[in-house]
């Protein structure tokens, strides 16, 4: 074929253009924590506990138009999460099914894509829209997304109640949140500073920019971390999407690239969590190196207990998918209105109404070598 | 490239015919069956709503076709409407153009994306793979690149009506797609343009020694590909009503499991718009319905490509003889 002729030609072309799409996909470093979002932060003070409590804010959920009342009789929900198959979301789907077993006229079916693409996860609400259910439960890929559909799911009728991952606030009923974003900043930021030092450098290996939960804990990082660990160095932030190889790639390169400076690594996902504490063991640097990040306690045992990672941050998602079943059932049943202040959750007592439509689960879990062991999810 | 250029052109037609038939056949069937397992699976909101979602995907697939054809390919789509998607918010959000400017502007980018294509594959003869590979990496790089992965939102509620409004009762890109069927359709079966995509197909020296101007109808098609990439864009960003770097991530493979099914050869010289259309129509549905019936996200995707696998197995047994390429 003459085509084999050119070939030297084309190799040589295609290669150029690789390299160009290196170059072209490179992030440009700013003075901000690249990763946060632009919305104004708040950060907790320094020393002390929670903050004094923000002011009341009228309700501002959505209303499901015309649904059927359902109070006291059998539900059939569907959950879509951000992605299936991955620990986070099974022990949030375990949670539901815990709820659902002791509340007992509830069923809970949990599906959605398998990578985490806004596209897929719309069409999947879509789906279930049409084929009719009581209640969606999500965790929103894209706050603006998701919100066509899921005013489209309110108006046919639909419980819509979200956890993990905010809609927009009209396009649900409910947001289940499971940590306030200053809360985590700040037990993160406090958490690295304790085990690196004051005044040493550290890289985030994140997501996406755009995952709004993400953003939005590197945005209050960032805030409180100038407020209260003013020296500690912020060498870049890294995109690792939600995925495995990609975040122990990108947090090998960052070692390599930084090598002295980079002294503590944050995972922000809980895929990016072991996956840096696995490179980090790699390149031989445990106890050199920490990782301080968000993870599910199972994927971070083995490098808990080999000393390597000290503090993982977290809620427990088990509670999560158990508190949005328990606030589902009782939407269904007309014992939680808007102008509510708090919400009964079985096990779990009583939960507080935040920010006009949210319920905030508790303050935010740090699994240490000590109490690791205790968790199994 | 394809020996048996004389032969395949007197089979072509009544084979077609018959590969089309057959999959439109199992089509309905498969409907059936899907529609008596779910009641609301085929009601018109459903099938309109379908309609909604598979367009973006749709537009992808008519110029894809006419590529396929000319035994090209263009694995680059997805990344085109993703930078697309970003120029349309960039240039309305950070260049300050007007948004129907930055509609027409991010149209034009991706003619530009699909012209580049089809200039390195004319000119400097990259194969088409190679160089839709590269500048799938290279566009989908721009896009994060100049997005600096942030998202632009905030349209104006007029934007939605393409992606979210109705005319007539049928969803407003359905229109879109059905005017880009019938377009594609005729240009393919009806003109000298159509004809030279499949004598380029069935064999390019020769094509070449006719007289056909093979280069440029290859450049029109790849920025035919690249202008519906961004047509798609505009429709997707309107519908979901948020413009992100990875949008369009992986549907070059949707587009090209719809052009196969439908009956388009991969070594060119052989397909049509309607199969392509059936084929598309067969994978959403076949997704829907399966959803629907209560098949989850994981097991739907298996027999996608069951149905995928399936589905070429019977075409080539019946046509065993005629798969032979050079």
């Amino acid at each position: 074929m003459k085509q084999f002729m050119k070939h030297r030609m084309m190799k040589t072309a295609a290669l150029a253009i690789l390299g160009a799409a290196m170059v072209g996909g490179s992030a440009v470093a700013a003075d901000k924590w690249d990763g946060g979002d632009d919305l104004p932060t708040s950060p907790l003070a320094c020393d002390a506990g929670p903050a004094a409590a923000a002011a009341a804010k009228p309700y501002d959920g959505g209303q499901s138009t015309g649904a059927p009342d359902k109070a006291g009789k059998p539900i059939t929900l569907v959950d879509v999460p951000k992605l299936i198959g991955i620990g986070y979301f099974n022990a949030t789907s375990k949670g539901m099914q815990d709820a659902a077993k002791e509340i007992g006229n509830v069923k809970v079916t949990t599906d959605g894509p398998t990578e985490a693409k806004i596209d897929e996860q719309i069409k999947f609400i879509d789906n279930y829209i049409t084929r009719g259910v009581d209640g969606i439960l999500f965790a929103a890929n894209d706050p603006v997304a998701i919100t066509p559909v899921l005013k489209k799911a309110l108006s046919k009728g639909i419980h819509v109640v979200g956890y993990d991952a905010n809609s927009q606030p009209d396009a649900r009923q409910w947001f289940i949140n499971q940590a306030q974003f200053n809360g985590i900043a700040k037990a993160m930021v406090d958490a690295m500073a304790k085990e690196v030092g004051e005044d040493k450098g550290f890289a985030i290996v994140t997501s996406t920019f755009t995952t709004p939960n993400q953003a939005r804990w590197i945005a209050e990082m960032s805030a409180y971390a100038a407020k209260c660990h003013p020296k500690l160095k912020w060498l870049e932030t890294v995109e690792a999407q939600e995925d495995n190889v990609l975040s122990f790639n990108q947090a090998t390169t960052l070692i390599n690239k930084y090598g002295d400076k980079l002294s503590g690594l944050f995972g922000m996902t809980s895929v990016a969590t072991p996956a840096s504490a696995e490179a980090v063991t790699k390149a031989g640097l445990c106890g050199k190196l920490a990782v301080v990040g968000l993870a599910t306690p199972n994927a971070m045992k083995p490098y808990v207990n080999a000393g390597c990672v000290k503090s993982v941050v977290l809620w427990n998602p088990v509670d999560l998918g158990y508190a949005a079943t328990y606030v589902m059932r009782a939407v269904v049943d007309g014992k939680l209105k808007p102008g509510a202040t708090s919400v009964d959750a079985g096990k779990l007592g009583k939960l507080n109404v935040i920010n006009g439509s949210e319920i905030l689960l508790g303050s935010p879990f740090i699994f240490t070598k000590d109490n690791i062991k205790d968790f199994d999810f | 490239m394809a020996v048996l250029a004389p032969e395949v052109r007197s089979a072509a037609p009544r084979w077609l015919i018959r590969h089309e038939t057959l999959l439109a056949a199992i089509l309905l069937v498969a409907l059936v069956i899907l529609g008596l397992f779910n009641e609301r699976f085929l009601t018109v909101d459903n099938l309109l709503n379908q309609g909604r979602l598979m367009t973006e995907v749709g537009l992808l697939a008519l110029p894809m076709t006419f590529i396929i054809i000319t035994g090209g390919i263009d694995l680059s789509v997805g990344s085109i409407v993703g930078l697309c998607a970003i120029m349309l918010g960039y240039s309305w959000k950070n260049l300050g153009f007007p948004l129907p400017l930055a509609i027409a502007f991010a149209i034009g980018v991706g003619g530009v994306a699909g012209f580049v294509n089809g200039l390195l594959i004319t000119r400097i003869r990259v194969p088409p793979l190679i160089m839709t590979i590269a500048t799938l990496a290279l566009y989908r790089g721009l896009a994060e690149g100049i997005s600096q992965a942030r998202s632009v939102r905030n349209y104006p509620e007029w934007f939605f009506f393409t992606g979210q409004g109705e005319w007539l009762g049928v969803p407003v890109q359905l229109w879109i797609l059905l005017v880009g069927i019938i377009v594609a359709g005729i240009a393919l079966d009806r003109t000298t343009f159509g004809r030279t995509l499949y004598a380029i197909g069935n064999n390019e020296t020769a094509a070449r020694f006719s007289g056909l101007p093979v280069d440029r109808v290859k450049l029109v098609v790849y920025t035919l590909s690249g202008l519906a990439a961004g047509l798609s864009a505009w429709v997707l960003v309107s519908r979901v009503t948020t413009t992100r770097s990875d949008m369009g991530s992986g549907y070059e493979l949707d587009v090209i499991a719809a052009v196969v099914l439908g009956g388009t050869s991969i070594f060119g010289g052989v397909g049509t718009i309607w199969g392509t259309v059936v084929g598309l129509v067969m994978i959403q549905l076949l997704k829907n319905g399966l959803a629907l019936t209560g098949v989850k996200g994981d097991a739907t995707i298996i027999v996608i490509g069951a149905v995928l696998i399936a589905s070429t197995l019977i075409a080539s047994s019946l046509h065993g003889r005629r798969e032979v390429a050079g």
